[in-house]
Parts: structure tokens; sequence; C-alpha cells
């Protein structure tokens, strides 16, 4: 006997284009320009088959976010179209300019060894991978050539503060230039923080740079996956973080605004801790937290059997931790979640928050650029580390005889332009999320040998499907709660403090 | 001796002969035609060199072959 | 597909009309750092792809996975073909804005260096033609 289903009859004459998914008891439908309804099952049955009552209230709903098809003659069409145009337009906004963020690696050097290290530091003897103040200068020369009006250049390393003499030779020089040039100039670092002392904090907070650090939960964690000698890492770290927000504070500036960043990287000793890290946070100040899974780069290559982990228990860390957080939130304690407030903003607030990577196509090249000690430049941070695993397919020029246009118009860049268009990507194309994510080119090279990759297989791809699914299914459940602290995380309030003076 | 065939539907002319001089001082070749096939073979006296050589001389044409635009790309240029 | 222990190597046979050869070329390509890889075509609109792994033991532990990898990467670059193909206005229009958004205009130094001198296309109605060369006195004719 056949066991094949009949295909049922659908009119497919109503619908305007849409992609869906399923999500727990709900499909969530989304169009090209990023608008999205989610819907019972007996509702998308009717929409899906073309047979929502016209003056119902679906069909109202559908029409208003612009799932309906029109025939171009209704009254309300020209404004209609010209919305959708500005929503696409919104999305893309970034298109128009090239890279602001400038990574700048000021040396190898660290004195901390952490397990899934990305950046493939250094020992603090190798004086060698100490950027020049003569390749400094060009750096910066570049990076001053970007058609971005916004520049941030960020630096990393190793530990920054290794080589805290160029930090202020680049900050100094980058300024200097800067008042002919009129950028919106900003900078940041990532820091360990435990080189930190009131000299040097003293100079980065005149300077206005913002600093980062990492916190990987409590202690016991911390200090087992990033090693001091001799001293512990976290203490280092969480000291300074309260004198840093401190000194904020005595400046004036509003401490919810103004504050130390902290980022976690998430490996396998993390995840049965989602309780203690958010704590952790908490109890440091932070209000925000992003729950990085570890990448394939660095150190990461050789430790991956002890610090990676299935995707899909990351996704049950990140459930969990995120429920905490947002039940943290109903207490009145304001703690939000990165990879959430980045996904929201696109889905809610219909902007792009611009993070590199999660954009269509990706930041590499176009929106940001990574700048090593020896003055070669990459496509991104993520190229820069894979240079240092012994894969330059990144490398796009060298600061002294590159200039700013091949740089831009290198055919590498050009291919990860288009590697990283989702609407170019198996998988992508029919994803209802289509209009809210991104792609790595270089995770796909990395670890699944091309730049194209396959997302079904592709452990990103997991980690923002998943995010997004826990997303609309909070969104689908309609808990007032909830979806005011998701609308608090769209919120992008400007931090004009940390935007350097400039006179043109 | 191995003997590699790279059709010629497949694999461009230029793209073998390419590999074949790039590899030229690691193995003794004899190049040869076929009515769908451009044939190499080559001689070493270890056998895993021979081995080696073919399977990378192989890639390489393989690798010159999709970079030249693919096997139908010099029929397009004669036209 | 088939996997030939004597001679260490999996093969797999297409159908053309379902993996165009663009598709084969990508998906072959990507093993080209591990696998010696070898294609050719056994008869009329089939083509067939074998793999040789370059280091290691070539066991069936280890052939399986590679045609496995194979046979995904065949359907994601068949796809990814079509998809271009459908998609290429949009995909030409974005990459040209994102691109020509980070360069920025040229400088005079980068005009100074461009040969302007090349055809850059056909003129048939002498559009492009100054006044002086297309209004010359025929006694000044070489």
């Amino acid at each position: 006997m056949s066991q094949l289903v009949p295909l049922r009859g659908r009119d497919t004459r109503s619908q305007a284009f849409f992609r869906f998914r399923h999500v727990g008891e709900k499909v969530v439908i989304t169009n090209m320009e990023g608008q999205f309804l989610l819907l019972s099952r007996p509702e998308f049955d009717l929409y899906a088959t073309g047979k929502v009552e016209a003056g119902s209230a679906l069909h109202g709903l559908l029409s208003e976010r612009n799932f309906l098809r029109s025939d171009g003659q209704g009254a309300g069409d020209a404004a209609r179209t010209a919305d959708t145009v500005s929503r696409l337009q919104s999305r893309k906004r970034f298109l128009h300019q090239g890279p602001n963020l400038h990574i700048v690696v000021v040396t190898l050097r660290c004195n901390e060894t952490c397990v899934y290290c990305h950046a493939s530091r250094a020992n603090m003897d190798a004086t060698h991978t100490d950027l020049t103040p003569a390749l400094a200068e060009q750096t910066v020369d570049k990076i001053l050539q970007s058609t971005s009006p916004d520049v941030t250049i960020e630096f990393q390393g190793g530990e920054p503060l290794v080589n805290f003499p160029v930090v202020k030779h680049i900050i100094e020089y980058a300024l200097e230039k800067n008042r002919t040039v009129g950028k919106k100039l900003e900078f940041t670092m990532v820091s360990n923080l435990s080189l930190m002392d009131e000299e040097k904090l003293a100079y980065l907070l005149q300077h206005k740079v913002q600093i980062c650090t990492s916190i990987d939960g409590p202690e016991h964690i911390h200090d087992k996956q990033r090693r001091l000698p001799g001293l512990s890492a976290h203490r280092a770290a969480t000291t300074w973080i309260k004198r840093i927000n401190d000194a904020y504070r005595e400046m004036g500036l509003d401490d919810t605004l103004y504050h130390v960043e902290a980022l976690l990287t998430t490996t396998a000793e993390t995840l049965p801790n989602w309780k203690a890290v958010v704590d952790t946070y908490v109890d440091l100040g932070c209000r925000a937290l992003f729950l990085r899974p570890v990448d394939p780069f660095g150190f990461a290559d050789k430790t991956g059997h002890r610090v990676e982990y299935p995707r899909m228990q990351y996704l049950e860390f990140y459930r969990q931790a995120v429920d905490y957080m947002l039940e943290l939130n109903r207490q009145g304690i304001q703690i939000l979640e990165r990879f959430a407030a980045i996904f929201l903003t696109k889905i809610l607030g219909g902007e792009d928050p611009n993070f590199l990577d999660i954009r269509n196509p990706c930041g590499a090249g176009i929106g940001q650029i990574a700048y090593n000690y020896d003055g070669k430049i990459f496509t991104c941070d993520e190229g820069r580390m894979l240079h240092e695993m012994g894969d330059s397919t990144f490398l796009i020029g060298e600061v002294g005889n590159t200039s700013y246009r091949d740089l831009m118009g290198h055919e590498t860049v050009r291919a990860l332009t288009i590697a990283s268009n989702l609407d170019a990507q198996p998988d992508c194309v029919n994803c209802a999320y289509n209009p809210y994510c991104g792609v790595c080119p270089v995770h796909n090279h990395k670890t699944q040998g091309s730049i194209f990759g396959r997302m079904r297989e592709s452990s990103l791809c997991a980690v923002h499907k998943g995010i997004q699914d826990y997303l609309f299914g909070k969104l689908g459940e309609g808990d007032p709660h909830v979806l005011e602290t998701f609308r608090r995380w769209t919120t992008v309030r400007d931090r004009s403090h940390f935007v350097q003076a400039c006179s043109t | 001796m191995t003997v590699l065939r790279f059709h010629r539907s497949l694999y461009l002319g230029t793209a073998v002969d390419e590999a074949v001089k790039g590899f030229a001082t690691f193995a003794e070749f004899e190049l040869s035609e076929e009515p769908e096939h451009w044939v190499v073979k080559l001689t070493h006296a270890d056998v895993d060199r021979e081995r080696r050589v073919a399977g990378e001389l192989g890639n390489w044409a393989l690798g010159l072959s999709v970079q030249k635009g693919g096997a139908g790309s010099e029929a397009k240029a004669r036209a | 597909m088939a996997i030939d222990l004597a001679s260490g190597s999996a093969r797999v046979e297409l159908d053309e009309s379902l993996y165009p050869l663009e598709a084969v070329y990508g998906a072959a390509y990507i093993f080209i750092d591990r696998c010696y890889v070898l294609l050719d075509r056994p008869s009329a609109g089939r083509l067939r792809v074998t793999l040789s792994p370059k280091t290691g033991a070539a066991t069936e532990a280890v052939l399986r996975p590679l045609i496995g990898e194979l046979a995904n990467e065949l359907l994601s670059c068949a796809w990814r073909y079509e998809i271009t193909k459908a998609n290429k206005t949009v995909i030409e229009q974005i990459t040209t804005r994102a691109i020509a958004g980070a360069m920025g205009p040229p400088s005079l130094d980068e005009l100074e260096k461009f040969d302007f001198s090349s055809d850059a296309f056909e003129d048939p109605l002498g559009i492009a033609m100054s006044w002086e060369d297309k209004y010359k006195k025929k006694k000044d004719a070489p």
C-alpha cells in the first residue's frame, strides 16, 4: 500500500515573499526586509495555503507587516514600497563605507597563558613580536584613510600593556593626524589587566580609551584556564575592573553606560557553571555578558580535546544562563546578554548594530582590518590568527607598501564579501533568520576547507540558529517582563565620552 | 610506473603541461595523448615517492585548471 | 560510490545533469590539501571523482567519511551554483556597493597611473570621440 501523503492544494496568489521556521508550537515567518510574525500552526496553515479571510485580524496583521501581495494599485502601496525600501536600506547602511574597526596587534607577548588563546601569544622575552613606533605610524596613516567616518582603533595582543609605549605613541600620533582628517575616532583596548598600574590607568582614562577584559567566571574556573604565574589572574582582573569602574564614577560618568566590558570564552569547564558565571559578572557590577563559544583558532586547535564541546551543549548552557539573567532582570538587576542584544536589535529594532561577525556580508576587509605587529595586514582578526597558525590565506598587504584602495580592492576581500552574502549561500537563502544573521568565511575555511562552508555542518550556524530559536521562542511566549527586557536590550545609548575631540 | 589520465573535458592541456614542468625534477616523465585524455606516465625508483609526485601533480593540474576557468575555457577562448 | 582498499581510494560517480562541472570542481578542490584528487569521465554525461588520502592508512573507516563529506560538498556546491545564477544581480550589486564604498574615489596619483588609452567600450556613433577628431579637416589627415 502506498505510504505517500497527498499534497494539499495551495493558493499562492496572496502571499508575498516569505521564509518560515517552526519554533516550539509556533511558526516564525520573516520577509526580505526583516519584518516577522509568530503564527500559531493553524494561522500559518491558513497563510501558507492562501486561505486567510480578507478583513480578519490575521489578514490585517499580515498586511501591516508586508506579508501579503498587492497589485500595486492600492491606496497604501506607494507608501508601503517606500517603507520596505527604507527598511532594507537601514539593514544595509554599512555597505556605503569602509572599515570602521581597526585591530592593531601591538605585541604577541603575553604574561598569561590561556588554554584557548586564539592570538597565539608569545613568551615575554619575544621582543621581536613588538610593533615598532615606525610601523605603528604607518599603520595609523593607513587606518585614517578608511572611507568610514567612524574609526575605532582597538589595541590587542598578546597583552597590549606589555608594549604600552607604542600604545601611547599610536594614540598621540593618531590624535595629531586626525586633527586634519576629522574622523570620529575612538580607542579601545582588550587587556587581561594584570599589568595595569595607576600610571597606565591615568593615561588611559585621560585619553578616553575604552577598556575590555576577559572574565571566565568564578575564580577557580578563570585561573585554571588563564594562568598567570605566581598570581591569580582572576583577582588581578577583578581588582582593576572595580578600580576602573570607580574611576569612571569619580569622573562623573553614568556607571550604567561607562564601565569595563568583560567577555567570556565558554569552554567545557564553563558549561555546568552557568549560574556561577552570571553571578560573577553581576557581583563585579558588569551590565553585559557576552557568552561566546570557543573558536577554532590559535591554541584551541591543539587544546580542543579539553576545551571543546558539542554545540548542543553550548546552547543548553546559553538557554539556562539567559533564563537566569532574565529572572535577575525581573528582580531589578540589569544584566544583558550581548549575543541576544545583537540579534534583538536586528529583529525588534530593524537596525543593524554593525557587529561585524554577524553581518551580511560580513565585515572582513570592508568592515574591519587587522594589522599585525610586523606590519602585515589581514582581512580580519580571525584571518590574522590563522596566519599565526601557518595559513596566510587572508593576508592582503603590508602597511609600508600596499595602498588603502588596493587593500579594499583585494581579490580576497571581494571573495569574502561574496562568500558571506547569505543570498548566495545554500541553507541561508531559505532560512527564516536570513535578515538577521551572518556567516564567517574564515571560520568556514578553517573548519570545513572552503570560505563558503556547509551551514548544516557549521558549528557557528548551529549557535546562531540556536540562539535565534531561543529568542523567538521567548517572543512567542509573550511574557511582558521578558518583552520589556528584550526591548531594553536593544536600546543603544550613545557613549560620546569615548569619542575623541578633533579640530579640522 | 604510474599512469595519470587527465580527461580533456575536465583538465586544461596547458594546466597539465604546467604541472608536469613544475614536477619535472622529481621523477621521469613521458607525455602522450589519447583521443579523450592527456596522458602522463611517471616513474621513480621509490614507489612511495612516485605515488606522492603523481598525486601532487594531479592536484596541481586540477588546481590550475580550476584557476584558469575550467576545461571549457580553452574552447571559449579559441571561439 | 565505491571504496577501493587495494588502491587506498574512494570513488564517487555522478550524473552530470545533477552536478554541473563547476560544482564538481568546487567540491573536489576542497580536498586537495588532504587527498590526491582525480577527475575522470567514465562515459558521456557521467563524472567520477577519486579521492586518495595523502597520509595515514586508507582504511574503510577513513575512506567512508571522505565519500560522505564529498557527497555533502557536491550537493552544497551544486545548489550554490543554482542560487548564484538566480541571485546574480543582487549579489553583484551588494558586492559592488560594498567594495566601492570601502575603496572610495581614486586619488589624483591613482588616476595618473590609470591607463585611459585602452578601449573600454564600442562607440559606433562616435559619441566618445573629441570634436577635433570627429571634424578633422581632410587636408590634415595623414
